[in-house]
């Protein structure tokens, strides 16, 4: 069934009707050809079968409907999802510039706080020395925690 | 015969959902920027030294990636919350 997806709605549309007025005018006929003498012993066999006919297009024109409506859910849902993966793309190109901005800020003062550090180096390295054990205090609260060593 | 007819009448009008056959609807998944997907470098460790401005100068640094790296989770956040809500929008 999944190949009638390929069949333009149109096509689809006049095969049904087709099917169904078909049946209609065969059962129609079906009474006309008891007043048609060589007719008549195929009278009851149009009737079967524009019976069959029409309970089939009646049936088919069901599934048709059902068919387009769920042709219809679906270009409405691609069309929501074409928005939506509209507003992702959107919504990065938004947060990419964001976040390059603050990276940007937090390395410009990270470098600011650097110079700062280079302009008074003298005065703190007179005034305090480092023991280093806390220097290997500070690199054992550095290390990853689980990281092999 | 009548009983049949009547069958058929009535499983036609149903409208049976023959051609219904479900479609999905092909959804990518939102990309990520390239600045999230980096990873957080190890903190740097100070080299053996008894001047503290050197010290300062790693525990700036160190202060530094952290706050990159902080940036980098709380966008992440905000890019999941954002991806999440545009994702169920669509209905």
């Amino acid at each position: 069934m999944w190949m009638l997806s390929f069949v333009p709605d149109a096509v689809l549309y006049f095969v049904v009707i087709g099917i169904m007025f078909s049946g209609i005018a065969l059962y129609a006929l079906s009474f006309f050809t008891r007043f048609i003498p060589p007719l008549i012993p195929y009278s009851g066999i149009a009737r079967i079968l524009g019976t069959i006919l029409l309970v089939g297009g009646i049936y088919f024109y069901g599934s048709y409907s059902t068919e387009m409506e769920w042709r219809s859910k679906v270009a409405e849902l691609e069309a929501k999802v074409a928005i939506a993966e509209q507003q992702s793309t959107e919504a990065n190109v938004k947060i990419q510039t964001v976040v390059k901005e603050k990276i940007k800020y937090v390395k410009e003062t990270r470098v600011v706080i650097q110079e700062h550090i280079k302009t008074v180096e003298a005065k703190i390295d007179s005034i305090c020395k480092v023991a280093p054990e806390a220097v290997d205090i500070l690199n054992e609260a550095a290390a990853t925690p689980g990281a092999k060593k | 015969m009548k009983n049949l007819l009547l069958a058929l009448a009535i499983l036609s009008l149903t409208g049976c959902a023959m051609f219904e056959t479900p479609t999905p609807v092909k959804r990518n998944f939102p990309s990520v920027p390239n600045e999230l997907m980096e990873a957080c470098p190890d903190l740097k460790k100070t080299e053996p030294t008894e001047k503290l401005s050197e010290v300062l100068k790693v525990v700036v640094d160190n202060y530094g990636q952290y706050h990159e790296c902080k940036i980098k989770v709380d966008t992440w956040v905000e890019w999941y919350n954002t991806q999440k809500n545009i994702f169920e929008s669509v209905k």
